[in-house]
């Protein structure tokens, strides 16, 4: 559905986007992980022609984004991570601005706004003043908005940012229910690595302008066929020795063990390297890693500057 | 046709935003309504002839003559001051401490020796008969008027006795006396000069105010257009606005007709102010000139002006705090240069050539020729197109400007 080949941008000729290469298949969701400053936002405000890009080739099912953004914006829809409406306008008033913006008139804007009403389940307030929601409230109408057009695909930035629990949750079980009844492509990012987990099928961590990982969730989470093992500083030569085995994956401070046929094997081995440099065990974790594990791993833990 | 729905429900979204906001209603019509009632009444005989202010004026008759008295019963008919005798012996000292103590502007003490002097009979030299203490708060030009007046009725005083003493002369030359002797209408005829000649307007305290308040009032839309703005982009909904595959264009023409109508709304309700409220008060009410097109040319003028100049400060400004400090101190800068707060006509020189820079002295004009010198569209045409480049050159910096930056 989405196709990014070789996309490059640079601000002032710092790159912030360096040759990203992305696919994203129809009706799947795909977490966007990434640090402050990674170029999430970026690589969103550019496949929803906000900011133009400098290198690359992007098309969108069969449009191409040079040619026919007119196009691709009326297919599209993105909800930014600001609450990007206006708060002294009720939420009927905000939808029935924006939804004429998509060329919504009379009836169908009015089926499209109940729509939005019932996704958002802002029947109680849609006619008090914005400015008097709660977070939630707020976060929920912001998402309303952007399904106004009944988007093929929606870009969602951060979309649960400073809300409760509740809404949090209501608003993850809307994206699910929208990609599963409507087929809706969902671009998604988030801080909170729980609610990528939760709510995609695929998995992106973009970091300093560049995909470093791209894969099936569960390609990347799931390891029911395998053991994490945590342990102290694993040095050079217990690396080399570890590597020789054939199902054993070294990497920052634990050790992967595929539950193969060599499974019983790489166990006695691991132990053994491991009493040989005297390196101790820290857990042993069974199944799945998280995917925090997995972020801080693939980013390093060093602090970001704010994007 | 999509355009235009579009465009309607723009519309709609930024007048609700304007009518919600007390600050904003506030700013373009309370603040302009106040400022026109206030300076109409205030500047009412500034401007109009049949005055009903009067000056006090403390006078001490201290000569025993009665060419003196004479001269105190014609004072006592000026129309603008009112004279409060005090007793002949009053020293000095006394009239000055009591000046001050009552707060009057001025005191007469007309000398000994008044009398001869209107007679002719001082010799070279002698005291002058008339001594004037003045307030140092009372402005020069009020000086002047009682100067000229005491200055008129000494020397009709003493033109009259010069007749008595003359009068057989005169009577055997044919003159009639008491007919010269009476003749105290003034030998000028004062007129207002209007463009070609049309109508015969009086200039009012209302005529001068109405237009000047306007015309400040329309360029304070940058407070509310630039929150607006600034919010909007803050927020994020110019980026959402953009991704909808709205143009940079619409959504400046979308911010520019709303602020019109408001403007249009404003000018509307300011000229209402001074027809139908400011004579309810005791002022004069506001007539307009016979030119409802030049009235139309200007306004729309002065508010395209104002509303790119607003675009401009928008689009420059980071923070809504920054535009509406930077938006209200240029705002006051153009009015005390434009003749806003400070009609030109009583500025030196070289400060009515600095008015000229001001877009505001600009409106002011145009209104003015409109109102006061019954001026036509023609007549306004010069003030428009100098408020329509000028509007012009700031929507293409805003549009550079939002280009460079990127962000809508």
């Amino acid at each position: 559905m989405i196709d990014i080949k070789h996309l490059s941008k640079s601000y002032n000729r710092k790159p912030v986007l360096d040759n990203v290469s992305l696919s994203v298949r129809r009706g799947s969701i795909l977490g966007l992980l990434g640090p402050n400053g990674a170029g999430k936002t970026t690589l969103i405000s550019i496949l929803m022609g906000v900011i133009g890009k400098d290198n690359g080739e992007v098309t969108i099912g069969d449009l191409d984004l040079d040619r026919d953004l007119g196009r691709i914006q009326s297919i599209c829809s993105y909800v930014p991570q600001t609450l990007a409406f206006y708060p002294r306008l009720s939420a009927l008033e905000n939808l029935e601005y924006f939804g004429s913006l998509w060329g919504l008139r009379c009836r169908k804007l009015k089926e499209r706004m109940a729509f939005s009403i019932d996704v958002g389940s802002m029947q109680a307030f849609v006619d008090k003043r914005v400015e008097t929601f709660s977070g939630g409230m707020k976060r929920r109408l912001n998402l309303a908005i952007g399904l106004l057009n009944e988007p093929e695909i929606l870009y969602l930035d951060e979309p649960t940012v400073g809300v409760d629990t509740q809404s949090r949750n209501y608003i993850l079980e809307t994206i699910g229910q929208i990609n599963r009844e409507r087929k809706t492509t969902i671009v998604y990012t988030s801080h909170y690595m729980d609610e990528i987990e939760h709510v995609s099928d695929e998995i992106a961590v973009i970091d300093e302008g560049r995909i470093i990982l791209h894969d099936a969730k569960d390609a990347i989470l799931i390891h029911a066929d395998a053991i994490l093992i945590r342990a102290g500083e694993i040095g050079n030569a217990a690396v080399t020795a570890l590597e020789n085995h054939g199902g054993i994956q070294v990497e920052e401070g634990s050790v992967l063990i595929k539950r193969d046929e060599r499974f019983e094997n790489n166990m006695a081995a691991v132990f053994t390297v491991f009493h040989n440099h005297g390196i101790s065990v820290t857990d042993i974790v069974f199944g799945r890693r998280t995917l925090e594990e997995l972020f801080l791993k693939l980013t390093k833990v060093r602090l970001r500057d704010e994007e | 046709m999509t355009r235009l729905i579009k465009l309607l429900y723009a519309l709609k979204k930024e007048f609700r935003l304007i009518t919600r906001d007390v600050q904003t209603v506030t700013i373009l019509f309370v603040m302009p309504a106040v400022f026109i009632m206030i300076m109409s009444l205030a500047m009412r005989d500034l401007f109009e002839l049949h005055s009903s202010v009067s000056i006090n004026v403390l006078a001490v008759n201290r000569d025993t003559g009665k060419n003196a008295d004479a001269f105190v019963k014609a004072i006592e008919g000026l129309p603008t001051f009112k004279f409060h005798l005090l007793e002949k012996d009053a020293t000095t000292e006394r009239i000055r401490k009591r000046m001050f103590a009552e707060d009057y502007k001025f005191a007469l003490i007309i000398r000994e020796g008044t009398s001869a002097f209107v007679a002719g009979e001082s010799g070279e030299g002698g005291d002058k008969p008339l001594e004037l203490l003045v307030n140092p708060s009372v402005n020069v030009q009020t000086q002047m008027v009682l100067k000229g007046a005491l200055e008129k009725n000494l020397a009709k005083l003493r033109q009259d006795v010069l007749i008595d003493h003359l009068g057989g002369i005169l009577q055997a030359a044919g003159i009639d006396v008491k007919k010269l002797k009476a003749d105290n209408e003034s030998p000028i005829e004062l007129r207002y000069a209007h463009m070609e000649g049309r109508s015969s307007k009086v200039p009012s305290a209302v005529q001068q105010s109405v237009p000047a308040w306007l015309v400040f009032s329309i360029f304070f839309i940058v407070i509310p257009l630039s929150n607006t703005f600034i919010s909007e982009r803050g927020q994020g909904t110019l980026m959402r606005l953009k991704s909808m595959n709205v143009s940079r264009i619409s959504l400046i023409v979308g911010k520019m007709i709303p602020y019109l109508l408001i403007n249009v709304m404003q000018a509307v309700v300011m000229i209402m102010i001074g027809m139908y409220i400011v004579p309810l008060f005791g002022g004069t009410a506001l007539t307009l000139g016979s030119s409802p097109g030049g009235l139309a040319l200007i306004a729309i003028s002065v508010s395209f002006s104002a509303i790119s100049f607003a675009l401009l400060i928008a689009s420059l400004a980071r923070t809504t705090e920054q535009a509406t400090t930077i938006g209200a101190v240029l705002n006051i800068i153009f009015g005390a240069l434009g003749g806003i707060m400070v009609p030109t006509f009583v500025m030196p020189r070289f400060m009515q050539d600095l008015a000229n820079l001001s877009p505001m002295a600009w409106g002011l004009e145009g209104f003015l020729d409109i109102f006061l010198r019954d001026g036509r569209a023609g007549d306004v045409l010069p003030e428009s197109l100098a408020l329509g480049l000028f509007g012009a050159i700031m929507l293409a910096l805003t549009l550079i400007i939002l280009r460079r930056q990127r962000e809508v």
